[in-house]
């Protein structure tokens, strides 16, 4: 079953969800879109050509957030109160939405449940949209996804002319459009056109086939050095990556906060130890950390690469270094070893 | 709240029943800790096995993991000995008894018991590190515990005499006829006499059988380093030779991402693991 969102009537009905729940839509900041809470003046950016620059996981792992409050003279805490609103992501790109599908596996796992991902994620639709004409940073088809790819999503929007075509993928998505006009035949074949014309456009990045394999038997190689050597260590591809995760927990003093922080396996402080000695001492290992947690270490835990070619890394790097090169110069490097050995 | 009911990341209030200096140079200090409400003891020790760790947690400070060096039979509580490294340490050294303090734990695996039982256990320990394999041998001497397993081979070395933990306790291991225990210092000393020498050194001249036996190591670094061809040398498999590692964490419970080797977390898939798991896994040590 498809409904239709005419494009016109779009604002009306966010104004109608606002009622009920809280909507985030991608607006413009400055020369990027973000995704920020929905309201009457908001300027959208529904069909920017590229992605949002802030990826939406921060709507379920703030880039900071309080995990208690404590009173250190009594020695005691509240908890923090989540959530309580319903909320709707509206306009979410697929290669975000499958990215919380992952991060789902670490965070809502049988044994450690994080309360604080597991609130959000139960009290919030996804209304995706899908990505007619992919930009040249983007990769998704390489990684396993596409720019219809439907995990985690509620609802997945193409664009048609004048209207979204909306396809159900829940029973959340399901009584979020019952009430729209059902979208026709033609329409229906239009949609599955877009669909696969966008999936053609895009042209694999780089070999995915053993490119497990390849990194695992490049550990120890100076190829981590060679990608390396232009790093900044600046953090912002992992920042701004989807899938990334990592975080920091410290105590804010002046507060009384116990807060969590975005971390990055890019900063040497990340795993220096208390004794003196990093694991990770240089770029060269802090970038092969963040390489093969993608590429390989994933793979052992669910099997799937850890990264949905959504190619923020790719556009926001400050010295220009893509994943996609670094990928390929694997393969490569792996040949060369091979040919001198 | 999730399905459970229950936070990870709020700490269990508890208060400091006993603390004193374990080394004469006070950098080494052991607090005993018990529990402020009876159910979240009873969730401990239900869920509690030797080689486990816990954050500690100090409002205005943050939380750092420290391993577990008491047995559950010992009472309802918990033994933790911190070394004096950096603000936190410091920090921790000067609470004293009666102090409310916060944990989370127990995290990790632990020592795998139940693949051990009927075996012997040779258990051979370094510096501060000694904690949890203290915990271990506690565990191992109850009377309901001891059937389950053959010989009991403890070996242990510090700098000094005067870095020797659970010295008292340690001194009583000598006069029991269910196992062995050997002490070292790295120089001779007037009125030590026990082994003098490196862990390494000491263990090829105790040489264990490696015949149904399982190799328990925890120290610094270096003396793992030396002392795990030690024990391939006497014949012992990889799988069994065990060692726990620590690495920087916050979580401890597999979701901050920082303590990882490959795609092993140290902190719920450790720290306990075999030198063949070990061998499996990239050098990101």
């Amino acid at each position: 079953m498809m409904y239709i969102l005419e494009k016109k009537n779009v604002d009306q009905t966010l104004s109608e969800w606002s009622a009920k729940y809280e909507v985030y839509t991608p607006q413009k900041v400055e020369a990027y879109s973000q995704f920020l809470p929905f309201t009457e003046s908001s300027e959208l950016a529904l069909n920017e050509p590229l992605n949002t620059r802030y990826p939406p996981k921060s709507l379920f792992l703030p880039q900071s957030e309080v995990m208690l409050k404590y009173n250190k003279r009594l020695n005691k805490f509240d908890e923090i109160k989540i959530l309580p609103e319903k909320r709707i992501i509206f306009g979410i790109r697929p290669c975000d939405a499958s990215a919380i599908t992952l991060l789902d596996t670490v965070f809502d796992t049988d044994e450690y449940q994080d309360p604080y991902w597991t609130e959000r994620r139960e009290n919030t639709i996804l209304v995706g949209l899908g990505c007619s004409e992919p930009p040249s940073t983007c990769f998704c088809t390489t990684v396993g996804y596409g720019p219809f790819n439907q995990d985690g999503l509620d609802a997945l929007m193409t664009e048609l002319d004048d209207v979204y075509v909306v396809e159900i993928l829940s029973d959340k998505g399901q009584k979020l459009f019952s009430n729209f006009p059902a979208s026709s035949k033609d329409q229906e074949q239009s949609v599955l056109n877009i669909q696969l014309k966008a999936k053609d456009l895009m042209e694999p990045a780089f070999e995915t086939e053993n490119l497990k394999q390849t990194l695992d038997q490049l550990f120890e190689s100076d190829y981590w050095s060679e990608i390396a050597e232009s790093c900044l260590g600046c953090g912002i591809c992992t920042f701004l990556c989807p899938t990334c995760f990592c975080f920091d927990i410290v105590d804010e003093v002046q507060r009384n906060e116990r807060i969590r922080n975005w971390d990055t396996c890019m900063f040497r402080i990340y795993s220096q130890e208390a004794s003196g000695h990093n694991p990770r001492p240089t770029r060269a290992e802090r970038t092969r950390q963040r390489l093969m947690h993608k590429y390989s270490y994933w793979l052992d835990h669910i099997d799937k690469i850890g990264c949905t070619g959504c190619g923020r890394c790719v556009r926001h790097c400050p010295v220009g270094l893509d994943i996609r090169a670094m990928l390929r110069a694997a393969s490569n490097f792996e040949r060369e070893v091979v040919n001198v050995g | 709240m999730s399905d459970n009911g229950h936070n990870p990341y709020n700490p269990i209030p508890m208060h400091i029943v006993r603390a004193y200096y374990e080394s004469n140079d006070r950098s080494l200090k052991t607090f005993e800790l018990v529990f402020d409400h009876q159910k979240d003891c009873d969730q401990f020790f239900s869920k509690y096995n030797p080689g486990q760790f816990c954050q500690l947690s100090i409002f205005g400070k943050g939380e750092a993991p420290f391993g577990i060096a008491s047995a559950a039979w010992e009472g309802e509580f918990v033994r933790f000995t911190v070394q004096k490294m950096g603000s936190f340490t410091k920090y921790i050294h000067n609470l004293q008894a009666g102090d409310p303090i916060g944990m989370r734990g127990p995290l990790g695996n632990g020592f795998l018991l139940d693949d051990w039982k009927g075996k012997n256990i040779v258990i051979i320990g370094g510096g501060c590190a000694f904690s949890t394999l203290y915990a271990l041998t506690k565990h191992v001497h109850h009377p309901k515990h001891r059937p389950d397993f053959e010989e009991l081979i403890v070996i242990y070395g510090a700098r000094t005499s005067g870095l020797c933990m659970y010295k008292h306790d340690i001194e009583t291991w000598y006069q029991r006829n269910d196992m062995q225990i050997h002490q070292a210092i790295d120089v001779p000393e007037e009125d030590w006499s026990h082994h003098v020498g490196y862990v390494p050194d000491v263990l090829k001249d105790v040489a264990p059988s490696p015949q149904n036996a399982v190799a328990v190591v925890c120290g610094p670094p270096i003396m793992t380093k030396y002392t795990l061809p030690v024990l391939v040398d006497l014949g012992f498999a990889p799988e069994d030779i065990f060692t726990s590692l620590e690495k920087r964490m916050k979580c401890g419970i597999g979701k901050c991402g920082r303590c990882n080797i490959g795609s092993k977390y140290i902190c719920k898939d450790g720290p306990v693991f075999s030198l063949a798991e070990l061998n499996a896994l990239p050098a990101d040590i």
